[in-house]
């Protein structure tokens, strides 16, 4: 067995858990009652994710560490997460650009470790990759309604793609062990192209690298995500619940 | 099934979509409800979000419920019962001798 | 999934045999031999309209019921109490769609319906008015408020109109998690540190009265029971679900060694139930009315997430349509080549 290094499993589990608690503020605030259950399940989806990956390394990490240690207990410095997670949730075409771009960057990387030399963590991939999948074209169906339906649809759109491209490179550059990153880049490249063009949307603009400014951003909007998320259990430090 | 009127529809209301699952591979797809959803590609995949939350179906279809045709309800007597004289159409009418065993 | 007898429309009190006519006496033979009426079948008027009614204000109770609890979603204590809780509230949001389904057969629109909600028209379950101060009421209300509304629905999958029906044994066969998750985070908080256990008996001091405000006012008082029971779609009396909601409840209490904020509360072992004290229905009347602590703010949030929503549906719409023409299209060049 091989087991990804630490700090691959941390960055991919703390994605999955803030990107997951941003789609789960939508909960009962959806635009359509049909449509607010499905952005739920992928939330789901993301949550069960973070979790298997947390039990994962607190099983490796020994000493007693636990998921809920891992999520709660831990400050917005400690965390891995490719920072367009963390990124506020703006409008629906922003949300659901943001699970284009991230889907889209998932599908390819739950693929390969899925046969990677981790057992336990193909495992956990082979069902998150399908899941990925569904939120894939779930993003990918929205994106492109928006750009060919209306022209505030439109509009929005647009915006939520100038408001996000410039935390693409920093997912882009994010290195996994074992994994091939310049191939995940370059699907990523090829399926966001695809989705731009059926929905008649610009070329997808991605700079060269993440500004500064933008990184300082994205760690205040986690910190001030953590702060809720965190802010029952630290009150309770030795409460079981 | 609806049969709503459309007096007064908004525009923005999406169209009803019928749903009909397969429970399991071998068994008829059976109707579970509807949703509304903004076409027949949109409808199969929010039913897969909504019908199928705890594993229910392996398989789904949707049919706009505009588009199906149902029985006249005043004509249920005259429609049905005229079968329920067709006795001889059961395999229970008929006696087997017991040396017979089972047909 | 929660109904309410709140029952606020004069019509509903005419007696269905006061405006008799032979349909009407078939359709009532139908309904006293536990027939099921289908959305095409003949109905007199009242019938569908209690029910497009009661259906949507319960379809409404699921939906504006998703925000006592969504909101702590995002401070669930541990990442599987988040879990549980998100799928939950979304399995509320299916149980609203179930039931404006079953209300769409009967002629009124989903848009139709919501308007009434946004306009205050429509009523919904006024226990979702009340504030969720603390975690604790999240496990409260699963193990109170579910169970209170299992109660009144298990016999409402018996009701007489079959999409109702229909909707309501998928409804109860969703429900029984969400009562036992609720209770499993009290009976956590009871079993845990004493802060998390004097945080479920004060959570169970505020929601008590409230929940046993959901069976509806006392069948005395209560003038439309006569006539959804004669058209089958109430089944069992407000004060006979209440009881049997007090009779069970106590003993989940003290097995939680929770004390339910009531003295009156003892035995009565003549009537095999429990005796409880009076019900403060001047605050009933004053939270279905709209005074109750977050009336406002939950029509705000239903509100701002349909308008804000708007632009969703319109753009689904306008690309549904604009697929749709291009399909037309290439049949068209089709057919001409």
């Amino acid at each position: 067995m091989s087991a990804l290094p630490s700090q691959s499993l941390l960055l991919i589990a703390d994605t999955c858990l803030v990107w997951g608690h941003r789609l789960s503020e939508w909960c009962g605030h959806g635009p359509q009652l049909e449509e607010d259950i499905a952005l739920t399940n992928t939330a789901l989806d993301v949550i069960g994710q973070a979790r298997s990956l947390y039990q994962l390394y607190a099983l490796r990490a020994g000493n007693g560490l636990t998921e809920d240690k891992l999520a709660y207990f831990r400050g917005a410095d400690a965390f891995q997460n490719v920072a367009i997670a963390a990124v506020e949730n703006g409008d629906y075409a922003q949300t659901v650009l943001r699970s284009l771009i991230l889907s889209a960057w998932f599908v390819p990387l739950w693929r390969e470790l899925a046969i990677g030399r981790d057992p336990e963590l193909a495992a956990i991939a082979v069902e998150a990759e399908k899941a990925a999948r569904v939120q894939r074209r779930h993003a990918s169906d929205w994106t492109i309604r928006f750009g060919d339906g209306t022209a505030e649809s439109r509009r929005r759109i647009e915006h939520a793609i100038s408001t996000l491209a410039p935390w693409v490179p920093a997912l882009l550059a994010a290195e996994i062990d074992g994994t091939d990153r310049a191939r995940r880049e370059n699907e990523w490249r090829s399926f966001i192209a695809e989705v731009m063009a059926e929905a008649t949307l610009d070329a997808f603009p991605v700079g060269s690298s993440s500004d500064h400014a933008f990184e300082a951003n994205a760690k205040q909007a986690l910190s001030a995500l953590l702060h809720e998320m965190q802010s029952l259990a630290r009150e309770h430090p030795e409460a079981v619940w | 099934m609806s049969d709503s009127s459309s007096k007064s529809l908004a525009p923005t209301d999406w169209p009803l979509f019928e749903v009909f699952i397969r429970s399991k591979q071998g068994l008829d797809h059976k109707h579970v409800g509807s949703l509304h959803a903004s076409d027949a590609e949109h409808a199969i995949a929010l039913a897969r979000d909504v019908y199928t939350r705890r594993q229910e179906g392996v398989s789904i279809w949707v049919v706009p419920s505009k588009a199906i045709t149902a029985s006249n309800p005043a004509l249920k007597n005259e429609n049905f019962d005229p079968m329920a004289s067709k006795i001889y159409r059961h395999p229970t009418f008929y006696d087997i001798p017991e040396e017979i065993g089972h047909m | 999934m929660y109904t309410q007898a709140i029952d606020t429309d004069p019509t509903s009190r005419n007696s269905p045999t006061s405006h008799a006519s032979v349909a009407e006496d078939v359709f009532l033979a139908r309904i006293a031999q536990d027939e099921k009426i289908e959305p095409q079948d003949w109905m007199p008027e009242a019938y569908r309209k209690t029910l497009v009614r009661q259906i949507s204000q319960h379809a409404h109770s699921e939906v504006v019921g998703m925000l006592p609890e969504g909101g702590w979603i995002t401070r669930a204590p541990s990442l599987r109490r988040k879990e549980i809780l998100l799928a939950k509230v979304q399995d509320e949001g299916g149980h609203g769609l179930y039931l404006y389904s079953a209300a769409e057969t009967l002629g009124v629109s989903r848009e139709q319906l919501i308007d009434a909600l946004h306009s205050g028209k429509a009523k919904y379950s006024s226990i979702f008015n009340y504030e969720t101060k603390t975690w604790a009421d999240i496990g409260t209300i699963g193990w109170l408020v579910d169970g209170a509304a299992i109660m009144n629905q298990v016999p409402l999958c018996r009701c007489s109109y079959g999409p109702y029906a229909r909707a309501m044994i998928r409804i109860c066969k969703e429900e029984s998690f969400h009562q036992r998750q609720g209770f499993d985070i009290v009976r956590a908080l009871c079993e845990g540190t004493p802060e998390q256990k004097a945080m479920a008996q004060e959570s169970l001091n505020r929601w008590w009265w409230p929940t046993l405000m959901m069976f509806g006012p006392h069948d005395s008082d209560s003038t439309h029971t006569g006539q959804a029971s004669a058209y089958g779609i109430k089944r069992i009396s407000n004060d006979d679900l209440r009881q049997k909601f007090v009779d069970v409840t106590v003993a989940q209490a003290e097995f939680l060694g929770l004390s339910i904020p009531d003295p009156a509360l003892r035995w009565n072992a003549e009537r095999g139930h429990y005796d409880f004290g009076k019900i403060d229905w001047d605050e009933f009347w004053r939270v279905v009315n709209g005074q109750g602590p977050c009336n406002e703010a939950r029509m705000h949030d239903r509100i701002s997430a349909f308008e804000e929503g708007r632009w969703v549906r319109d753009a689904a719409s306008a690309h549904a349509a604009k697929r749709a023409a291009r399909a037309v299209a290439r049949a068209g060049a089709l057919e001409a080549a």
